[in-house]
């Protein structure tokens, strides 16, 4: 297999996994979030607050594919 | 197709170097750095000589955001007094990644002056070198205040546990096979030093270079519309990335220190 053929595999497979994975965990978070205020409805600022940081941080992983794609 | 799209070469990675001083480089971050510092200073300057008894309006947004970094801070630490001795790091670490991602967005045409083909301001945090910077420097911090409350092998017997491993061996056989796991897991720390300091600049880079690079494909396919949609995402995930980095230097910085007692008053 050539050199660039190798690279544009390697390209893709990093960008998709990592994509699939950190959609799959911020969606299981959010859903959480969302019962939660469901639950009780009147702390929904602060559990907004911290949901947004909790997506921020699980972003983070998908962004490091993204680092890792323009790298390659 | 000319005039539905724009088209430009992608930013690379590494800044572009504009002149030259003595020998040292000046890129076009430090400059836009050297303008944000300016900016900041004239503001903070200004800002809190003009304080009153009877507040003005630039002073009643001054404490909203107080209060605001403060109820936040209370969540982290859990104790006041340690959420007012960091608040000028957290505040300071706040105010400056936030105005850094913020700049090139709210003025607009920053960041096309270009002199010589070359764009002459070019966001700080899309930049691999300030982020590296304020994470190496705020995890140093970190360890510095460690080693100044817990002494310098209290702070080393963190990670090299060999006390625990000599006390757990004392009382029982199986307290001794505890404490030589948790000897590993103290050796595993010492990994996740480096690692905090990784996934903090890399964060916070990612976001902010990703963001840039996205912006210039999306002008390339269709330069009318459509770039708002990003340009809002941008707003958003500037301010979101700015509290998250302040926050995590919070959470480290709270499990670095010994653990304030509650006095009932």
């Amino acid at each position: 297999m050539e050199l660039e053929s190798a690279r544009l595999i390697a390209k893709a497979m990093t960008m998709t996994i990592a994509m699939a994975g950190a959609a799959i965990g911020e969606g299981f978070l959010i859903g959480k979030a969302l019962e939660a205020i469901g639950r009780n409805p009147e702390v929904e600022g602060s559990i907004f607050t911290k949901m947004i940081i909790g997506v921020a941080m699980t972003e983070s992983t998908a962004i490091y594919a993204f680092v890792a794609f323009f790298l390659l | 197709m000319n005039f539905l799209q724009i088209q430009r070469s992608i930013t690379g990675i590494q800044p572009e170097i504009i002149f030259n001083v003595f020998d040292f480089p000046f890129s076009n971050t430090t400059l836009m750095l050297s303008l944000i510092a300016v900016i900041l200073f004239v503001a903070s300057y200004w800002g809190v000589s003009s304080f009153k008894w009877k507040s003005t309006r630039v002073q009643a947004l001054t404490e909203m955001f107080y209060e605001g970094v403060v109820s936040l801070l209370n969540q982290i630490t859990g104790s006041p007094k340690l959420s007012e001795k960091i608040l000028p790091l957290i505040g300071a670490l706040l105010v400056f990644i936030g105005l850094s991602n913020l700049m090139g967005l709210i003025i607009p045409g920053l960041t096309s002056i270009t002199y010589d083909g070359v764009s002459v301001f070019r966001t700080p945090t899309a930049d691999f070198n300030t982020t590296f910077g304020l994470a190496v420097a705020s995890i140093l911090l970190t360890h510095l205040v460690s080693i100044r409350d817990w002494g310098f092998f209290g702070h080393l017997g963190k990670f090299f546990q060999f006390k625990e491993v000599y006390i757990g061996f004392k009382k029982s056989p199986k307290e001794g096979v505890m404490a030589i796991i948790g000897f590993f897991i103290g050796l595993l720390d010492v990994v996740g030093e480096f690692a905090k300091i990784v996934s903090l600049s890399l964060r916070l880079f990612g976001n902010m270079y990703a963001g840039e690079v996205l912006m210039l494909v999306i002008f390339g396919g269709l330069a009318y519309a459509l770039p708002s949609l990003w340009v809002a995402m941008s707003l958003l995930s500037a301010l979101v990335q700015a509290v998250v980095f302040s926050l995590l230097v919070a959470a480290y910085y709270t499990l670095a220190v010994k653990p304030t007692t509650q006095e009932v008053g």
